[in-house]
């Protein structure tokens, strides 16, 4: 059994889980977020601004959705050689910051010809409603 | 003897899905224990695959793969079961914009039933296009459960359930793999052909069924911090 | 809403960015704005042990790459305001410090659907990065839906 800091495909089932990591983003951190990306417009910095392009309020750029929900990957596969070759999201709800999250995961797929794996990623409010939710796939090469 | 099916599911022949068939029925058989399904309907957005088999699936899993599609019309989107070539040459999937009415009708008459989806959705559910214009007519059954609302929906679907009686199903909606079976119907009878389906969805007993799990509480949250 | 454009746009590549530089300081800021401690990331000492034997960046600092201006005017617009609705990431190769990327995108695809927020056009840009060694570090399919 893999400790977690090196996960071997060989020690993957499928309905293993990733998380539940919850995460708490501040506004200040989705606008340090949007700045070093170069995408610092209203929607992203300010609430108001927000509103008025019919948002509820600051939210979150979709890339750090997408990058929050790798990370969720990356750090389940550790340093056990395990490589992310693929991450497909959807947004189907705006993510605001200050507000909890919570980032899961299952396996649900393996491939034991070419050392694959796929996984079902989400990112959840309280009210476990999936605001983006995705699919990983990750090689680990032949040792 | 019963039968559960989730009467909506959207495969990777779906735009916004990743799903292939066969996880899908992996993931039921290892949930078998809280999602205690006999099959699944692959509702495809806007088409119907026509050409996809899956004989060799329902033999490897022992479950049941229909093929039905959910389109979008004037009243919201809908479910069509028991599509055949008639119903396709007759009614373009591909179109956003089908005449509702004209297609529950049509439908019925060529062999098939629709079925409104989500209703209780915004935009795209029957609940508020009831708000502006009539009702529809020769509405046998409308989702009431599906596993991509969020809140209020499914209980405003209830509501529409309620006011008009309307028959009502359940059904996952979901365009991945984890999500299905999480909602279904449990009809009485057995269900083991597409035909068998339209024709227990237009008279048979059945009931919408929740296997949704309940959120669990978490301790602690990890800040994210900004340095 | 019309979804009226030119199907000539379809699959068309309009010109390459110019190369843009992979800083130390940029995938720092990248790793602090997500909160990112990896050290094959972060460190160093670490990265020298991992499966690359040097600092990489992110696997999504692929994301953070864009296309010029003169791209989007090529691109059509629908509605009054758009939204990033998703992504697709393949990821071929690593994004390493010193590296010099370059963009090279064309309209995949376009069409139209229902949802929650009503009538809604889907417009989907894919991405294709490379490096000053002429490898291909990613694809990136991005889902941009206008209404």
């Amino acid at each position: 059994m893999a400790d977690n800091n090196s996960r071997t495909f060989e020690d993957l089932n499928v309905g293993d889980p990733l998380g539940p990591v919850q995460l708490f983003v501040s506004r200040d951190q989705a606008r340090k977020y949007a700045r070093a990306c170069g995408l610092d417009f209203p929607r992203f910095t300010d609430d108001e601004a927000a509103r008025k392009e019919g948002l509820p309020g600051m939210i979150l750029p979709g890339n750090m959705s997408l990058g929050i929900l790798t990370k969720l990957v990356t750090d389940w596969l550790g340093s056990g050689g395990g490589l992310l070759t693929r991450i497909g999201t959807t947004y189907r709800q705006p993510v605001q910051p200050d507000l909890t999250l919570t980032l899961q995961g299952f396996i649900t797929h393996t491939q034991p010809a070419d050392r694959t794996a796929e996984i079902d990623v989400w990112l959840e409010n309280a009210d476990a409603e999936r605001l983006v939710i995705g699919t990983a796939t990750v090689h680990f090469p032949a040792r | 003897m019963s039968t559960i099916l989730d009467l909506h599911s959207h495969s990777e022949a779906s735009e916004d899905s990743r799903a292939p068939v066969e996880a899908y029925l992996n993931w039921i058989k290892l949930k078998r224990h809280e999602r205690p399904l006999d099959g699944i309907v692959l509702t495809e957005h806007r088409q119907f695959n026509r050409n996809a088999d899956y004989r060799a699936l329902e033999d490897k899993y022992g479950m049941l793969v229909l093929r039905a599609s959910e389109i979008e019309t004037d009243y919201g989107h809908m479910l069509v079961f028991g599509v055949n070539d008639d119903i396709t040459r007759r009614f373009d999937f591909a179109d956003v914009r089908l005449p509702a009415q004209q297609v529950i009708d049509e439908v019925a008459a060529m062999g098939g039933l629709v079925v409104p989806c989500h209703p209780g959705r915004p935009n795209v559910g029957l609940c508020e296009h009831y708000e502006k214009r009539p009702a529809l007519d020769n509405v046998v059954a409308v989702e009431i459960l599906n596993g991509g609302s969020r809140k209020g929906e499914n209980e405003r679907s209830a509501a529409l359930v309620a006011k008009f009686g309307y028959r009502a199903t359940g059904g996952s909606d979901s365009h991945m793999v984890s999500l299905i079976g999480v909602c279904a119907t449990r009809f009485e009878a057995e269900v083991g052909t597409i035909e068998e389906l339209v024709r227990e969805l237009k008279t048979g007993e059945y009931e919408a069924v929740d296997f949704r799990p309940r959120p669990s509480p978490i301790a602690r949250a990890i800040p994210v911090e900004a340095k | 809403m019309a979804v009226e454009y030119d199907p000539a746009i379809i699959g068309k590549v309009f010109d390459v960015t110019d190369p843009v530089p992979v800083t130390a300081a940029a995938v720092r800021d990248y790793c602090e704005a997500l909160g990112e401690t990896n050290p094959l990331f972060t460190d160093e000492q670490a990265a020298r042990k991992g499966p690359h034997g040097r600092l990489c960046a992110p696997p999504s600092f692929a994301v953070t790459f864009r296309n010029g201006r003169h791209f989007y005017q090529h691109v059509p617009r629908f509605g009054r305001s758009g939204f990033d609705a998703g992504k697709d990431v393949e990821f071929i190769h690593p994004i390493f410090i010193g590296d010099q990327i370059t963009l090279s995108s064309h309209v995949k695809e376009i069409y139209e659907k229902t949802g929650r927020s009503g009538s809604m056009v889907f417009v989907v840009i894919r991405s294709t990065l490379g490096n000053q060694l002429g490898e291909t570090i990613a694809h990136i399919d991005h889902r941009f839906m206008h209404r």
